[in-house]
C-alpha cells in the first residue's frame, strides 16, 4: 500500500500537486464567499458554502464505501479528480445563474419553489469541493504512513491560498476569479498524470483550460438579487453605473440618478432643494452618498437634522468621525467651522475613489487640508489613539440607516459600539467635548434603547454624578440624537437646543429640566412607552428592564460585540402578533440563517458520519474513539480559528487583512506542526500529550488572550505584528499535530477507518463554523474558547481509550 | 329552420357554461371583497363608511398584473407587481384611506401609483385623484387599467414624485405609498393648510412607520400611527 505512484510519479510531484490543489480549494471557497455576498448577502454565502464544504465529509464516506476500488484506481483517479474539481469550479457559477436554478434567499420564506432551487444550488456548489476533497482524502489514505508531510503540504497550500485570493480580489471581478483559480487544480492534476492512464485526463484538462479562458474573458451574467439596494436603485429614472471596480472589500459601484436625493430624516422646516448625490455601493449595498462639499455652502443638509446637535450646542474645532463612509459628516463638520476633522474609514477603495476619480464631484473633500482620512477599523483607531489624541466632538454614523442591513448584521461584530469602545471615546474627548450618536427611530424600540443604555452605563462607569445633566437627546419625526458630555450641560446650551428644536419641529427628549409635554410638541408617538423605557434606563430598575424587555437591549461588550442582535425567543409571539407570521423571518434574518445553516449541516454531517458505519461492520473495534477523536479535533480547531479571527480583527484593525493573516498564520504554523509530527514516534502517548498541551494553552487563552491584546494593542505596529503572530502561531503549531498523528495511528492499527476519520473531521469542521457563531452570541467568546479546550481534552481521552 | 335551431342549441350548449363560469367568477370576487371587508377591515377598526364602500366596490383583482396572482387578490397580504414593488395588503390601503378622512369634494395627490389600486379606492370617494409613478412600466400599466375601468377622475403622471404636481396644488390630502427617508419639501408646500399627508417612513428591509403629517398654519405636526413592514413577496410571474 506504500507508494502506488512509485511507478509513474514520485512523492515530490505528489506533494507539489497537493499543495497547488490545496491553494485552489481555499481560494475557490473565499472567491465563492465573495461572489455570493455580492449577488445575495454574506449569510447566504455561509449557508451555501457550509453545505458545499460537506464535500469533505462526503468524500470520506465514499472512500469508506469503495476503499479498495479507489486504492486500485488511485493512479488513474487522483489526477482526474483534481482536473474535475477545476472543471466544476469554472462551470458551477454560470450554471447557478440559469433562470431555472437562480435562487433568492429573501424569497425563501415566502416562495415554495425556492426550495428546489436552493437544493440545486447546494448540489452544484458541492461538486467542486467533493472532487477536490476526494483527491486530498485519497492522497492521505495512500500516503498515511507519511501523513505528516502530506498534511503539511495541504496546510501550507491552504495558507498560501488565503493570501493569493487577496491579490485576485483586488485585480479581478469575482466572476473572473473562478476560471482563474480553476487553472490550479487542473495544473496539479496534470503534474501527477501517469504515463499509463492519461487520455481522459488530457481531454478533461483541455476542456477545462478552454472553458477557463472563455469564462475569464466572457464571464456569465451575475444577476444581483432584486432586493439588494443596487438593484432597486437601478430602477430609478436615468440610473446608471458610472464607476465599477473590484476590490478586496467587495465590488465597488457608483450609481447616479437625478432621483437619488440624500436627506436622512431632514426637518420638515427645510424648504430648499434636496441635494442629488451619486451613491457608492459595496457588494451591491449602499455604502454612502458622495457629498458635494463646498466650504462656502449656504447650508449643509445635516444642519436640518438631529445630527447637528454637537454644533448647535457649541463650536467644535476638532471632530472625529467614526465609520465616516463617504464623508458626509466630514463635510458637515467643515461647514460648521471645524478646524481639524478626522474621518476613520475601513474601506481603502472608497478612500481612493474620493481622493482620485470622484475628487472633483466631492469638492476635493478628502484632499481638504483640514481633513485627515485614516484607513482603519474604527475601534482599532480608538484603541491606538486613546490617550494620544483628543477631540471636541466624536461622531458615530447614523444607526440603522435606510438601505442598511440591521437584520442582516445581527451576527456581525460591531466593536465600535461596545461599552469598551465608548470608554475609549470618553477618554478621547475634551472637557467640554461630546460623543454624539444618532439613530433612526425604530418600533418596537431596540437600537435607540440599546445605544442609550450604553451611554448611561458609560456615565456610571466613569462615576459621573447626576447623569441627567450630562446626557442630552433630541428627536425628529424619524430619528434621534444623543450627546454625552463630561461636564454638565450649561443653561446656554439648553437654550440653544430648545431654540433649534422649535425651529426644526424637533422635540427635546432628554434635558435636565424637561417636561412630559415638551417631549411631544411636534412629533407624537403611538404611546408613551418609549419615554417610559428611556426613564427606566436612567433609573434604578434598568436591570429589570433588560431582563423583561422583549429584546436584547443590554449594551454590547467586547465579549459579545453583537450590537444588532436583539431577538429573544420570548419576543417571537409578540412580533408575530404585531407584524404577522409572514414577516417574522425578516426581522433578524442574519440570526435565522445561521440557525438554519447549523441545522442543515448537522443533519447532513450526521448522514456522512453514520452512513460509513454500515460499511465498517467487520472492523468494528475503535469506532467510538475514532469518532470522538476526529470529531473533537474538527470542532476544536474551527472554534479556535473563529475566535482568533474575531479577536485579531480588533487587534490588527483591518478586517480583511486580519482575517487573511489569522487564517494563513494558523495554517502555515499548523503545517509546520504537521511536518514536525512526522518525526514523532510512540504516537498514542505523544498524541495524548499534544492534545493535553493544546487544552492547557486554550485554558490559558480563555483568560489571558483579551488582557494581552488590550495591553499591547496601542504598541508599535512591528511589535504588534510580532506579538500577534506569536499568539496565533504557538498554539496553531501544536494544533497541526493531532490530526496527522491520529491518521498515522489508524494507518498502523486500523487503516479502514482513515476515510471515515477524514469525513468526520471535515463534516464536524463545517458544523463548527455556524455553531461557534451561535455559542458566541449566547455565551460570549470565552465560552467558545472553553468549548474548544474541552474538545482537545476529549481528543486526549479518546486517544487513551484507543490505548486501552 | 332545423339548421338554425340546431345551431342555437349548439351555441347555448357551449356558451352557457362559459357565461355561467364568468358570472360565477364575478360573483366570487364580489363575495371575496365582502369577506375581505367583514374579516380583515372591520375587525381591525376600519369604520369609515366611505372607505368601506370603496373597498367593497373596487375590483382589486383587476389591478394585479399577474394572472397567476389574481386568486390571492383578496387575501390579507401584499402581492408583487414587479420592479421590486408590491400592491399593499387591503387593510393598509383601507387604513391609509380612512386616516385622511376623505370627502367627496377632496382633491387628493398620491405619490407612487404602483398597481393603481390605492388611487382607485380614493377615486370611489373623492372628486379628483392625481397620482404619480416613477417607474414608467408601472405607470403605463395603471393608465391602461384606469381607462379600461373608466375611472375618469384619476389623472396619472409618469414622473419623479418628489416634486408633487404643482399644477393642481394645493391638495386636501397627500397619500405617499413608497417608503422614504425624507419628506419632500414640495409635498409639504402643496398640502393645504389643515391638510393631511400619510407616508410610510423607513428602510425597505426594516420596520417602517406609517406617519401622519398635518399642516397647521406655520407648524407641522407628525404622528406615528403604526409599524408596517415591507416583505419581498413572490415576484411577478
Amino acid at each position: 500500500m506504500v507508494s502506488f505512484f512509485s511507478k509513474f510519479d514520485n512523492q515530490h510531484r505528489m506533494l507539489i500537486a497537493l499543495g497547488i490543489h490545496s491553494i485552489a480549494i481555499i481560494a475557490y471557497q473565499l472567491a465563492l464567499m465573495q461572489m455570493l455576498s455580492f449577488i445575495q448577502w454574506h449569510h447566504f454565502a455561509y449557508m451555501i458554502i457550509s453545505i458545499a464544504m460537506l464535500g469533505f465529509g462526503a468524500s470520506g464516506t465514499l472512500v469508506v464505501i469503495a476503499r479498495k476500488w479507489f486504492i486500485n484506481k488511485a493512479e488513474w483517479i487522483i489526477p482526474l479528480l483534481m482536473i474535475l474539481a477545476g472543471l466544476f469550479m469554472i462551470v458551477t457559477f454560470p450554471l447557478s445563474r440559469q433562470e431555472a436554478i437562480q435562487f433568492d434567499v429573501y424569497l425563501l420564506f415566502t416562495e415554495f419553489r425556492q426550495f428546489p432551487k436552493l437544493a440545486l444550488n447546494y448540489i452544484l456548489f458541492f461538486l467542486p469541493f467533493f472532487f477536490g476533497a476526494l483527491a486530498i482524502g485519497l492522497i492521505f489514505i495512500i500516503y498515511s504512513k507519511k501523513i505528516g508531510v502530506y498534511y503539511f503540504s495541504n496546510l501550507i497550500g491552504s495558507g498560501v491560498g488565503g493570501i493569493l485570493v487577496l491579490f485576485i480580489f483586488s485585480s479581478f471581478y469575482p466572476e473572473q476569479s473562478f476560471p482563474l483559480i480553476a487553472i490550479l487544480p487542473v495544473l496539479s492534476g496534470i503534474i501527477v498524470i501517469s504515463k499509463k492512464y492519461y487520455k481522459l485526463q488530457i481531454v478533461f484538462s483541455i476542456i477545462a483550460l478552454f472553458l477557463s479562458v472563455f469564462f475569464f474573458f466572457k464571464p456569465s451574467d451575475i444577476h444581483v438579487s432584486e432586493y439588494k439596494s443596487l438593484s432597486k436603485t437601478m430602477t430609478l429614472p436615468e440610473a446608471e453605473i458610472i464607476h465599477s471596480e473590484p476590490d478586496v472589500h467587495g465590488v465597488v459601484n457608483v450609481v447616479s440618478s437625478p432621483a437619488m436625493r440624500y436627506a436622512p430624516g431632514v426637518s420638515l422646516s427645510f424648504r430648499e432643494n434636496m441635494p442629488v448625490k451619486p451613491s457608492v455601493f459595496v457588494n451591491a449595498e449602499v455604502f454612502g452618498n458622495i457629498p458635494k462639499h463646498d466650504d462656502n455652502a449656504k447650508f449643509n443638509i445635516h444642519d436640518y437634522t438631529t445630527m447637528a446637535l454637537p454644533y448647535v450646542m457649541n463650536e467644535r474645532d476638532s471632530v472625529l468621525v467614526l465609520n465616516a463612509a463617504t464623508g458626509n459628516a466630514l463635510s458637515h463638520a467643515l461647514n460648521n467651522d471645524a478646524k481639524c476633522v478626522t474621518g476613520v474609514i475601513e474601506n481603502s477603495a472608497v478612500i481612493d475613489l474620493l481622493k482620485n476619480d470622484f475628487s472633483y464631484e466631492s469638492g476635493e473633500l478628502f484632499l481638504n487640508p483640514k481633513v485627515n482620512i485614516v484607513y482603519q477599523e474604527s475601534r482599532a483607531y480608538l484603541n491606538e489613539y486613546r490617550g494620544k489624541k483628543s477631540f471636541d466632538a466624536i461622531k458615530l454614523p447614523l444607526l440603522d440607516a435606510f438601505g442598511g442591513t440591521a437584520g442582516l448584521n445581527a451576527l456581525s461584530e460591531e466593536y465600535y459600539l461596545t461599552k469598551e469602545a465608548f470608554e475609549r471615546m470618553w477618554d478621547m474627548i475634551n472637557d467640554d467635548g461630546v460623543i454624539v450618536v444618532s439613530s433612526w427611530m425604530d418600533y418596537p424600540p431596540r437600537n435607540t434603547l440599546k445605544i442609550f443604555a450604553t451611554l448611561v452605563e458609560l456615565a456610571e462607569e466613569k462615576e459621573v454624578e447626576n447623569i441627567k445633566d450630562h446626557i442630552i437627546g433630541i428627536r425628529s419625526w424619524g430619528n434621534l440624537s444623543f450627546a454625552i458630555k463630561k461636564t454638565p450641560v450649561t443653561d446656554s446650551e439648553i437654550k440653544k437646543i430648545r431654540d433649534f428644536c422649535d425651529k426644526m419641529f424637533f422635540d427635546p427628549l432628554l434635558l435636565p429640566d424637561i417636561s412630559d409635554e415638551e417631549r411631544v410638541k411636534f412629533n407624537i408617538l403611538e404611546d408613551d412607552s418609549f419615554f417610559n423605557y428611556i426613564d427606566e434606563i436612567m433609573g434604578d430598575n434598568r436591570d429589570n428592564l433588560y431582563n423583561e424587555y422583549g429584546f436584547h437591549i443590554r449594551p454590547a461588550t467586547d465579549d459579545k460585540p453583537y450590537f444588532s442582535q436583539f431577538m429573544r425567543l420570548s419576543s417571537v409571539q409578540y412580533l408575530r402578533d404585531l407584524f404577522g407570521p409572514a414577516q417574522m423571518p425578516f426581522l433578524e434574518i442574519g440570526y435565522l440563517i445561521v440557525v438554519i445553516t447549523f441545522a442543515q449541516s448537522l443533519l447532513l454531517a450526521l448522514l456522512f458520519i453514520v452512513l460509513p458505519l454500515f460499511f465498517l461492520k467487520r472492523t468494528g473495534a475503535g469506532k467510538f474513539p475514532t469518532l470522538l477523536y476526529f470529531g473533537a479535533l474538527g470542532l476544536g480547531y474551527m472554534f479556535v480559528e473563529i475566535i482568533l479571527i474575531q479577536r485579531f480583527v480588533l487587534y490588527f484593525g483591518h478586517p480583511i487583512y486580519a482575517i487573511t493573516a489569522v487564517i494563513s498564520a494558523m495554517l502555515l504554523s499548523s503545517g509546520a506542526g504537521s511536518y514536525f509530527s512526522s518525526k514523532i514516534q510512540n504516537i498514542r502517548k505523544n498524541a495524548s500529550k499534544v492534545n493535553l498541551l493544546i487544552a492547557g494553552f486554550l485554558l490559558l487563552y480563555a483568560f489571558i488572550l483579551t488582557p494581552l491584546i488590550e495591553l499591547t494593542i496601542s504598541s508599535d505596529i512591528v511589535f504588534k505584528i510580532i506579538t500577534g503572530l506569536l499568539l496565533i502561531s504557538i498554539p496553531s503549531f501544536f494544533m497541526g499535530m493531532p490530526f496527522p498523528l491520529g491518521i498515522k495511528y489508524l494507518s498502523d492499527n486500523n487503516e479502514n477507518h482513515i476515510g471515515w476519520a477524514w469525513g468526520i473531521n471535515g463534516s464536524i469542521s463545517v458544523i463548527a463554523t455556524s455553531l461557534a457563531m451561535l455559542v458566541a452570541v449566547e455565551g460570549g467568546f470565552r465560552m467558545v474558547i472553553l468549548i474548544a479546550m474541552a474538545c482537545y481534552l476529549i481528543a486526549f481521552f479518546a486517544m487513551r481509550i484507543y490505548k486501552n | 329552420m332545423f339548421k338554425t335551431r340546431f345551431r342555437a342549441v349548439i351555441y347555448i350548449t357551449f356558451l352557457l357554461p362559459i357565461i355561467l363560469l364568468i358570472l360565477s367568477f364575478t360573483d366570487e370576487y364580489v363575495q371575496q371583497r365582502e369577506q375581505m371587508v367583514e374579516n380583515q377591515l372591520i375587525p381591525r377598526g376600519i369604520t369609515d363608511k366611505n372607505t368601506l364602500r370603496a373597498m367593497r366596490e373596487t375590483p382589486r383583482h383587476l389591478f394585479i398584473p399577474s394572472a397567476a396572482q389574481r386568486r390571492f387578490a383578496y387575501q390579507d397580504r401584499p402581492l408583487p407587481i414587479g420592479y421590486g414593488q408590491t400592491i399593499s395588503q387591503p387593510y393598509i390601503v383601507a387604513y391609509m384611506t380612512q386616516i385622511i378622512e376623505p370627502k367627496s369634494d377632496y382633491r387628493v395627490l398620491e405619490i407612487g401609483t404602483g398597481s393603481g389600486y390605492q388611487a382607485a379606492v380614493l377615486a370611489e370617494i373623492v372628486d379628483e385623484v392625481y397620482t404619480i409613478e416613477i417607474v414608467e412600466e408601472l405607470g403605463k400599466h395603471s393608465i391602461k387599467v384606469f381607462d379600461k375601468l373608466e375611472y375618469e377622475n384619476v389623472d396619472v403622471k409618469i414622473d419623479d414624485g418628489y416634486y408633487g404636481w404643482e399644477e393642481y396644488a394645493p391638495f386636501d390630502a397627500i397619500v405617499v405609498t413608497a417608503a422614504a427617508e425624507h419628506i419632500p419639501p414640495p409635498l409639504i408646500e402643496q398640502l393645504k393648510d389643515g391638510g393631511k399627508m400619510i407616508i410610510p417612513v423607513g428602510s425597505p428591509f426594516h420596520t417602517q412607520q406609517l406617519m401622519l403629517v398635518e399642516k397647521d398654519g406655520d407648524d407641522i405636526i407628525t404622528k406615528n400611527l403604526m409599524p408596517v413592514r415591507f416583505v419581498p413577496f413572490r415576484r411577478a410571474e
